[in-house]
């Protein structure tokens, strides 16, 4: 049983190879084919509707076969509808509007920023999703750029191979036996797609790219933050496996434990189709064996099976020849072989509470002795077979038979191509055949939509520097990491890097003020993004100059944030932060150092220091943010010892 | 920036070795593409469903080149991408070479399977007139092209053959909007046909949906008397989608024409949007009221006459008020239908001029959609009379399409009629002009058209309106199936 992190030098000795889909919502105001208003969820609904989905040839004639699993799980798909966020477009009873050209500006901004060639005609194309995501059954999907870069810390450059636009799907609310539910709301909302090559060749690359994608995505500001705005999709292969998706991965911190887990697990799949032909086994067509016979009369211990036959439920039960050992071969993070068979299970028969399978191989497989010995002989097992129980429904359980067998006789094919989803403890579990490309074809609601040159240049104007070079320019500014870190996806870096340009300001007490402070009064509530990035100037330039001091920053953001009408001028008037003259300053400051002192020794302090560090106090009290602390310090010291 | 023409652009071809073409065939293989692009696929030798790789300004695409939506411009290819299936147009001046690496042409075949034979389940004829039932992509034009021979419906639907054994005829294949009197008299002439010499248990008859309803009333008037169901359906997403209503329609309307106690025209199509049930509705009442929805189909002024869903059939109107099966009957058939017929929807301020058009035209009968009660302006007035004078047969129907053309309410009804112009009660207006054709086909006689005309056939005309003939959603959202529980069924 191998976990992440393992030795460095194994990835190559694998052969790992991964590839990136990041997706991320762009900020629209409305959908991306109809005139919903984009970006709001409720989890309040106003009706209901009941759909079914059936799968159709693609456009070169084929049946896709993840398409052909979906209709054989024979879902009933249920989709919530919320007045506000859903029309007859997403329900599938009205054809696409045009397509959102603010989409269009956004998805070309982004391509360009990864640098891809731009296509010379949008296609809208359908593709297939059966699991009822979609209540088309279909995403319209496009292709904007192609052939982008993205370079990587240690020098290696990954090919993006795509840069797409296409449509949300709805929310899944619950997903249980033959019906599944959805909230429609997020249907629709316009995304991108970034998609990699697969040259990522070990997991933490997998990890950083992911890392830089996403935070180019942000720096472009045009896309959403917040839970939802984000997913990723990850392939993995690695030598003699084939491509294994795993979907939805929440957050991308996780993607090196899960790639490597994942690779883990192909590398033990291999193992194991090795073991196999040891023994002299290579499948043919169908190595397993059903039986037709429904066992759920048989005297089982287990309380599952025993209790079968009343619940009308079938008991059946399929034999693995030359299968003994191997149902607990370890893949990754304590998964073990037989769950590859209870995922397929899960999903394809609908028998979706574990356990859903019992077998005859070692005490792992949940039967008894007594139970054991039942089956193997009912199944005439010999000494090198196992047998594999399911029970269910009739009709399910005959799916979960079909199932196993499909599962067992690809293990001599090693690595199915798979979708799989991430599970927490970051190994995956089954979740449905991986599509190919048979899955798409075109809209034939939408007509083809020309890109212009203009409009392409209208776009790159708009490209943010990369993050990574803002990074390293940061670095060298001497920035502290947290700022390192947040500064160059801020809204506010470009204002940053033009005021340190210009030698307006250092750069650390910028950056403090862009990528702390204004964070720091934004968890508390104010307001701070009414004011303007000019605002913003004004305020950093009077404390690069002195006007105003780090200080003060506290009392005057909240001051203006809650009255972004004001100039800086007018609010410092306002504050009473301002001086006639410097003779006024001189008087202003006087006063409130003896008036401090005079208060502090009121209080009686016995230490000395301790009188100094009480006046500072009270007179910063009086003049935070107007002047500087160490000149009120000074003027402290030196009217105090005279 | 002026793009180059086709002679300025130096664009090359060339063949990878060991590829082979097939035999040029003009029409398919620069499918959709002229001018410019086209100039460019001839000069390069590259043909629609090649393999290629295109060499541009900005680097290199490899797909298949897929033919091109005719309407589209002559400016840029379309190709499959070979990597992910995703289809791109690329700008064809930035094209400096194409390399032909293969073929590979698309072949579209829904799986054909012989559809099994049960001698112990009804025998059901499905006839084709057009209408996307099954069907496949068209790329001329983009759109879907129908697919029906039972192989290929059982193909798509496997279920069909759980319920009947089903035959297929194609009569023609038509668009929805091009079906007119030589259809109507067609598919009339076929169902009687099905029913005497073939002895179904009832007929299908796949149909677009736009007419759907012309379609259902004319035959309703043309071929009387029936012993079984004759069931008209479509649909309204096209089975090219996997959400399409297609199946669904398709396997209802099967089972009612196979196992339906029911011997009228009916429009068989969602009841809701979702995919619970549908809904059988009467020929005559029936009328398309949304231009997308599924459930698109309603009854109007009366309620449809039953659910039909996997689980069998609920009534919904009462057993004596619909005809049922009886399998003894011979259908009465009168194929004629008089085309000098219009129908007239009314407007404010209307112009007597557009009456007078009409009879000097020669038409023979107008059907009129009058407001409210069954109104038109005074204006109108001496261009009816001199209509009616002429000969030409006039009707009034309500452009509010629910309730009945009232006309001694006001004087102004008094007054029209006093024109000669016979009110239809609730007869709906396109339910009108087809049963003016089709009564003008048998006769010009004033009074014997006015009888025929307000005689009901099948409920064009209804004695009452039930409490619940005033609903446009028939059923689906759940504020309204509470509406149908505490009210109806």
């Amino acid at each position: 049983m191998r976990s992440y992190p393992g030795n460095a030098g194994e990835w190559k000795r694998l052969g790992f190879r991964c590839g990136l889909e990041i997706h991320h919502q762009i900020r629209t105001e409305k959908k991306l084919f109809c005139h919903c208003p984009a970006g709001r969820y409720s989890d309040e609904w106003h009706a209901e509707v009941l759909r079914h989905m059936r799968p159709t040839l693609s456009e070169l004639g084929e049946y896709d076969g993840t398409a052909l699993m979906e209709f054989k799980t024979k879902k009933e798909i249920i989709y919530r509808l919320n007045r506000e966020t859903v029309c007859t477009y997403e329900m599938d009873d009205t054809p696409p509007f045009l397509i959102n050209e603010q989409a269009i500006d956004i998805a070309l901004t982004i391509a360009l920023a990864f640098n891809c060639k731009i296509v010379g005609e949008l296609h809208i194309i359908r593709k297939q999703y059966l699991d009822g995501s979609i209540p088309a059954g279909f995403q319209r999907t496009a292709i904007v750029g192609v052939d982008g870069e993205l370079p990587l810390s240690n020098g290696k450059v990954v090919r993006v191979v795509q840069l797409g636009l296409e449509e949300d799907a709805c929310r899944e609310v619950s997903d249980v036996g033959h019906r599944i539910v959805f909230m429609a709301d997020r249907l629709s909302m316009p995304l991108v797609e970034v998609v990699t090559d697969n040259t990522l060749a070990t997991p933490e690359e997998a990890q950083e790219a992911a890392e830089r994608i996403s935070r180019l995505l942000r720096a472009t500001q045009m896309v959403r933050r917040g839970a939802g705005s984000g997913r990723q999709d990850v392939n993995v292969s690695i030598d003699g496996s084939t491509r294994v998706e795993i979907k939805g991965v929440p957050k991308i911190p996780r993607i090196a434990a899960l790639t490597a887990h994942e690779a883990y697990r192909q590398e033990a799949l291999l193992a194991l189709r090795d073991e196999l032909r040891r023994r002299g086994f290579d499948g043919g067509d169908r190595p397993g064996r059903a039986l037709e016979k429904n066992l759920a009369g048989l005297n089982f211990n287990r309380p599952e099976l025993a209790g079968a036959g009343k619940a009308g439920d079938a008991v059946r039960a399929v034999v693995l020849p030359e299968a003994k050992d191997l149902l607990a071969w370890p893949l990754a993070g304590w998964r073990v072989f037989a769950q590859e068979l209870a995922g397929r299970v899960r999903v394809v028969a609908c028998l979706d509470q574990y356990p859903n399978l019992f077998h005859s191989d070692g005490p792992e497989g949940g039967l008894d002795e007594h139970d054991r010995r039942l089956i193997e002989r009912e199944a005439g097992c010999g000494s090198r077979d196992v047998a594999v129980i399911v029970w269910g429904p009739p009709a399910d359980a005959e799916t979960a038979v079909n199932e196993i067998l499909d599962r067992w006789a690809e293990v001599i094919d090693a690595i199915p191509n798979e979708t799989r989803q991430a599970m927490r403890n970051n190994t995956t579990d089954f979740e449905r055949i991986l599509p190919g490309p048979d899955r798409m074809y075109p809209d034939t609601d939408s007509p083809p939509y020309a890109i212009t040159d203009d409009r392409i240049e209208r776009a790159r104007v708009l490209v943010p520097e990369a993050p990574w070079e803002r990074e390293r320019r940061y670095r060298e500014q001497g920035l502290p990491e947290d700022i390192v870190a947040r500064l160059p996806i801020s809204p506010h870096a470009p204002l940053h890097d033009w005021l340190v340009r210009a030698g307006a300001i250092e750069p650390v007490r910028s950056a403090e003020v862009l990528a702390r402070v204004l964070i720091a009064l934004r968890r508390r509530d104010v307001p701070v993004d009414t004011l303007s990035q000019d605002q913003l100037e004004d305020l950093l330039v009077a404390l690069g100059d002195g006007r105003i001091h780090r200080e003060g920053l506290f009392d005057l953001l909240p001051a203006w944030a809650e009255r972004p009408g004001l100039s800086f001028a007018e609010l410092l008037a306002d504050l009473g932060w301002t001086f006639d003259s410097e003779q006024q300053r001189e008087r202003v400051i006087e006063q409130a150092v003896q008036d401090a002192l005079e208060l502090a020794r009121s209080e009686q302090p016995r230490d000395p220091d301790n009188l100094q560090r009480m006046a500072m106090g009270h007179a910063m009290d009086e003049l935070r943010g107007r002047v500087a602390a160490k000149d009120v310090l000074a003027r402290i010291v030196q009217t105090a010892e005279v | 920036m002026a793009e180059p023409t086709a002679h300025e652009l130096e664009v090359t071809g060339s063949r990878a070795s060991g590829v082979t073409l097939p035999e040029p065939e003009p029409a398919e293989d620069f499918k959709g593409y002229r001018g410019f692009s086209r100039a460019v696929l001839e000069k390069t030798g590259a043909r629609v469903w090649c393999e290629v790789r295109l060499n541009t300004d900005q680097g290199d695409f490899v797909g298949i080149l897929l033919p091109r939506t005719e309407t589209a411009d002559d400016r840029h290819l379309v190709i499959k991408l070979t990597y992910n299936g995703y289809n791109v147009g690329i700008k064809t001046a930035t094209i400096r070479h194409i390399e032909i690496l293969g073929y590979r042409r698309a072949h579209y075949k829904i799986p054909e399977q012989e559809f099994p034979t049960d001698p112990t389940k009804p025998n059901v004829v499905l006839l084709g007139t057009g209408g996307t039932i099954a069907s496949r992509l068209d790329y001329r034009t983009g759109a879907v092209i129908p697919a029906f021979s039972p192989g290929e419906l059982y193909g798509a639907v496997p279920e069909l053959a759980d319920i009947a054994n089903l035959d297929t005829k194609k009569l023609f294949g038509e668009f929805s909007e091009n079906i007119g009197p030589p259809h109507w008299k067609a598919v009339a002439e076929a169902v009687v046909e099905q029913i005497c010499e073939r002895n179904v248990a009832g007929v299908v008859i796949g149909h677009g949906t736009d007419t759907m309803h012309y379609t259902a009333a004319v035959l309703t008037f043309m071929v009387q008397n029936l012993p079984c169901p004759v069931v008209i359906v479509g649909s309204q997403r096209s089975s090219d989608r996997p959400s399409s209503d297609a199946a669904y329609n398709l396997l209802r309307a099967v089972k009612t024409a196979a196992e339906g106690d029911f011997a009228e025209v009916m429009v068989c199509m969602y009841g809701p949007t979702s995919d619970n049930y549908g809904l059988l509705h009467r020929g005559t009442r029936v009328r398309k009221m949304h231009s997308s929805y599924r459930s698109t189909f309603r009854t109007l002024s009366d309620t449809p006459i039953a659910r039909v869903s996997q689980d069998g059939f609920v009534p919904i109107k009462p057993q004596a008020d619909y005809i049922h099966r009886d399998m003894s009957r011979t259908p009465k058939l009168t194929p004629v239908f008089e085309e000098r017929v219009t129908l007239l929807w009314y407007y404010p301020n209307m112009h007597p001029d557009i009456v007078d058009a009409m009879v000097d035209n020669g038409y023979k009968g107008i059907v009129i959609a009058g407001t409210g009660l069954g109104h038109v302006n005074k204006p109108l007035y001496p261009a009816l009379k001199r209509a009616v004078e002429k000969g030409v047969h006039l009707f009034m129907t309500v452009q509010t399409l629910w309730g009945y053309a009232q006309m001694f309410v006001y004087d102004t009804g008094r007054d029209i009629m006093e024109l000669g112009v016979t009110p239809l009660a609730n007869m709906l207006p396109e339910v009108a002009y087809v049963k003016l054709g089709w009564v003008l086909g048998q006769t010009q006689d004033r009074e014997e058209v006015k009888r025929m005309m307000t005689a009901p056939v099948n409920g064009e005309i209804s004695e009452r309106e039930p409490f619940d003939g005033y609903l446009v959603f028939q059923g689906g959202l759940p504020e309204l199936e509470d509406y149908f529980k505490r009210y109806r069924v």
